[in-house]
């Protein structure tokens, strides 16, 4: 250890009280709305004055939120799909490419993730207002899409990476062809770094705000474009818990990204 | 190659063409980056996003460093219960913690709350709709942004190394000033520029925990698309938001290299 | 040589250059059918991208490689009929150990009941009956490349190459798994080409060894024909120990040659090469070779002897070392019997040798 805890002194007090108010106040605003959720002020008091489940039932009660949420799912898993289907031989041929520029093509795939997400919004409005897209499935999803092929790449192109080629090759002198040899053992072999990727892309989708933003139109909305545009009108405790809802599923999507690492990695 | 077609559609072309607009509309020529660089009303905007940016950045370090060291030095167990906290914190829903910072912050919130009932004001303060409360919203979403290139650092250094400057004679306090310190120097430039580059273009806690009078770069852009419709001058600022973002970006891949592994 | 001979690998003037580099220039070989043929060199001498060639990973810049009698350049590894143990552990990590045995008769279309009872076979061969259901990542290195070797015969390739198959591996594990290849080859009676940075593990199983070095081969013959007739000053001192006497060339009769160390002393030993008079030139003599006698050999029979001091001695269990000091300022290296009486530190001594033990070459260019 870099310097042990009990060699510190009075030190590490000092390193607790801090670690525990960072928890704290990471954990502030998240636990916050899920208690909000559940109490029956309109206004949000704090502590509230009594509980209730109304504003769940005033969400499931509405169509449009209910609406918003599908288009979400849709559009998330489409660009999970295509996230894979495009990052899947970007990867392979920024690993095991042979040509000149291979660090360029790797840096221009990765490039979205710097570029501010606001100077992308706005050159795809543009572009989807000239060709008259917007709300339409096809911008969510190409917009979307950029975001998360950089993840799907990264997350490929390091499991790739960490596989021996001489597996591969091993399987294409047992007579295997290169097609036999990729499908049956580098995929099997990388798939970790796959579902990665997938899942990611799914995220970045799931919860991108700027992007969808732009690409919305009143009639088509995903579900952070409805909460964004309901919290620019009021603080409604609806959205406290649609917020918890999203705080659950993190939850078991951590708990299942834990377990499946931990057994695909046995 | 499928991926590098869709890239271009979609990214190369949307720049370029907006590029296009920037030196083009209203008129040709570098009219509206002058317009941008030499106006008070905007230079403002640029000093907010500057400064917001700069206070993020070294907040975030302050808090962030003790926590990424306990990382590396707490037992297994309770580290992994503090990274749980911190992913969790990072991976939910981004309108959600900016909503829950909303409403932690308004007039009638909590915190005014709890101060007015402890007597130490009597008037809420204004926490809200103005940089104040960016600040907050942005250093509670960075800080993760922080820890973990820390962590990773900061885990990657051989404990051998301590142990050999404390059996040579060093204090504790000379290990961290002497060793320690210097050793997490790519942690913190990593970090540091991670968290100043984003915060840079950052729009969505800007616009939901900002004021209308003092703006940040990313809100000015979309408004100025958006509401007023002035293409020219709403591409301009993208660019030199870029074009910064750019710079640093490189400051970046000079100090911790790019896409290097631990 | 033609394809009527029974010979199962020929090259033939193979060259493949990467860029300005010549990895492997001008190399021509051929490979006895059952034969187990042995490429010794160090990294960059070229004897693996030539078995890359073979295997037809890389492709040779210009030259053949013929697989009984038949030209396979154009042919892709897969429909080769090679098998191949890697340097490290290739094993498919997602398949159990059976199904990365099956693998190899999957791809090529066997019907289930001849390849449970090939893979069963192949278990049994390798002694892991009872680990095929368990994955790689299940195994030691030993076990894992015990599965590899299986995976590599399972079909009953033509040829079986080996790219420092037991590099990764601890010595005692290593010489189990060197002795178990040499009773499956015997059992198989399979081609194999096998290559090594290892002159020890080349010396114990190879029916023939080929030294490579620069992208050259400097030799190829049996372990003997290497350590007895080394061709060159290269070989001589790759293969197993040897002390290497700075001298000029006196004189050469017939097969004979006489070399004046620097401080005068002549010593007489064998050359086959082309020596000019005057040159410099070395003489190699094996350090078992060197006899420790009370006195000066006579120059009339065949035994000459040099002078030293004892500087070092090592204990070394079967035999004993000795580090000798010489008047021309060179030190040498002296290895006996253990039993034998022993030196004593800082004693002087003659050390005598038998003039066929002693070849002379002309002096390498030195590498460094």
């Amino acid at each position: 250890m870099i310097l042990t805890l009990n060699r510190m002194g009075r030190g590490r007090f000092v390193l607790y009280a801090i670690a525990g108010a960072t928890s704290a106040f990471l954990l502030l605003p998240v636990v916050f709305i899920a208690f909000l959720s559940f109490g029956s002020s309109q206004w949000l008091q704090f502590p509230p004055p009594g509980w209730t489940l109304k504003w769940y039932e005033v969400l499931f009660a509405d169509p449009r939120w209910l609406a918003s949420m599908l288009v979400s799912l849709k559009v998330g898993l489409c660009v999970m799909a295509l996230s894979i289907a495009l990052g899947l031989p970007a990867a392979f041929a920024i690993v095991r490419g042979r040509f000149p520029g291979r660090a360029a093509l790797h840096a221009f795939f990765i490039s979205p993730m710097i570029v501010p997400v606001i100077i992308l919004a706005i050159a795809l409005y543009a572009l989807i207002l000239k060709l008259g897209l917007n709300g339409s499935f096809l911008a969510f999803v190409a917009a979307h899409l950029i975001l998360a092929l950089p993840f799907s790449v990264i997350c490929i192109v390091n499991s790739l990476e960490g596989f021996d080629i001489s597996v591969e090759k091993a399987a294409i002198i047992c007579g295997a062809t290169r097609l036999q040899a990729i499908r049956r053992v580098t995929l099997p072999a990388i798939r970790l770094g796959i579902l990665s990727g997938a899942l990611f892309s799914f995220l970045v989708s799931w919860d991108e705000v700027v992007l969808s933003i732009f690409m919305a139109s009143p009639g088509t909305q995903t579900l952070p474009v409805k909460m964004w545009t309901t919290l620019r009108q009021d603080l409604t405790p609806v959205i406290a818990a649609v917020s918890t809802l999203l705080i659950v599923m993190t939850i078991a999507v951590m708990l299942v990204a834990a377990f499946l690492r931990r057994r695909i990695a046995r | 190659m499928p991926a590098l077609v869709f890239l271009f559609l979609f990214l190369v072309l949307p720049l370029s063409s907006l590029f296009l607009v920037s030196v083009t509309e209203p008129s040709l020529g570098l009219g509206n980056y002058a317009k941008l660089l030499g106006d008070a009303a905007y230079g403002r905007v640029l000093f907010n996003t500057f400064f917001v940016a700069g206070v993020v950045t070294c907040v975030t370090l302050v808090i962030g460093y003790p926590v990424a060291w306990l990382l590396a030095i707490l037992p297994a167990r309770t580290a992994h219960l503090l990274m749980a906290a911190i992913l969790l914190s990072m991976w939910t829903n981004l309108l959600a913690r900016t909503y829950g910072w909303m409403v932690l912050l308004q007039r009638t919130g909590i915190i005014n709350r709890t101060l007015i009932d402890l007597g130490l004001i009597n008037e809420p303060l204004p926490l809200i709709n103005n940089l104040f409360g960016v600040t907050i919203g942005m250093t509670y979403i960075m800080l993760p942004y922080v820890i973990l290139p820390l962590h990773a650092t900061l885990s990657g250094i051989d404990p051998a190394i301590m142990q050999a400057a404390a059996i040579t004679g060093a204090k504790p306090r000379q290990i961290f000033w002497r060793i320690l310190l210097p050793l997490s120097l790519p942690g913190i430039g990593a970090g540091c520029l991670m968290v100043f580059v984003m915060a840079l273009g950052y729009y969505v806690t800007p616009a939901l925990l900002g004021g209308t009078a003092n703006m940040m770069l990313a809100e000015m852009i979309a408004q100025q698309v958006q509401s007023l419709l002035n293409w020219g001058l709403g591409s301009a600022a993208a660019f030199i938001l870029l074009a910064v973002t750019l710079v640093f970006f490189a400051i970046y891949v000079r100090v911790v290299g790019l896409g290097k592994r631990s | 040589m033609t394809s009527l001979t029974k010979n199962a690998v020929e090259i033939h003037h193979l060259v493949k250059r990467f860029g300005q580099v010549t990895a492997v220039d001008d190399v021509s070989l051929s490979v006895a059918d059952g034969e187990f043929l042995t490429f010794l060199g160090s990294s960059g001498s070229g004897k693996t991208s030539t078995l890359f060639i073979v295997a037809g990973f890389e492709d040779p810049t210009s030259g053949s490689v013929e697989i009984d009698g038949r030209s396979v350049l154009s042919v892709p590894p897969n429909e080769r009929n090679i098998g191949m143990v890697f340097q490290r552990y290739t094993l498919f990590p997602n398949m159990s150990v059976r199904d990365n045995i099956a693998f190899p008769l999957s791809v090529r279309g066997r019907p289930q009941n001849e390849i449970d009872r090939a893979v069963a076979e192949m278990l049994d061969m390798v002694r892991l009956g009872s680990y095929a259901g368990r994955r790689p990542s299940e195994l030691s290195g030993g076990q894992q490349q015990r599965v590899a070797l299986a995976r590599a015969l399972v079909y009953r390739p033509r040829l079986l190459l080996m790219d420092e198959p037991l590099a990764a591996l601890d010595k005692r594990l290593r010489e189990d798994i060197q002795q178990e290849i040499r009773r499956i080859h015997r059992e198989l009676g399979v081609t194999i080409l096998y290559v090594t940075h290892d002159q020890e593990e080349a010396l114990r199983m190879s029916d023939r060894i080929a030294v490579f070095s620069h992208g050259k081969i400097a030799q190829i013959g049996s372990g003997s024909d290497l350590y007895e007739r080394p061709a060159n000053g290269f070989v001589a001192s790759f293969v197993g120990n040897s002390n290497m006497l700075r001298g000029r060339l006196r004189g050469v009769s017939e097969r004979m040659a006489s070399v004046e160390l620097a401080d005068g002393t002549v010593l007489h030993g064998l050359s086959d090469a082309n020596l000019i008079h005057g040159t410099q030139v070395e003489i190699m003599v094996r350090p078992e070779r060197l006899i420790p006698s009370s006195s000066r050999a006579g120059d009339l029979t065949s035994l000459q002897s040099v002078e030293g001091t004892v500087i070092d001695v090592s204990y070394l269990g079967e035999a004993v070392q000795y580090e000798i000091a010489t008047r021309w300022q060179q030190n040498i290296v002296v290895r006996n019997d253990s039993r034998a009486s022993g030196l004593e530190l800082g004693a002087s001594a003659h050390f005598s040798f038998h003039v066929h033990d002693a070849l002379v070459f002309p002096t390498q260019p030195s590498a460094s």
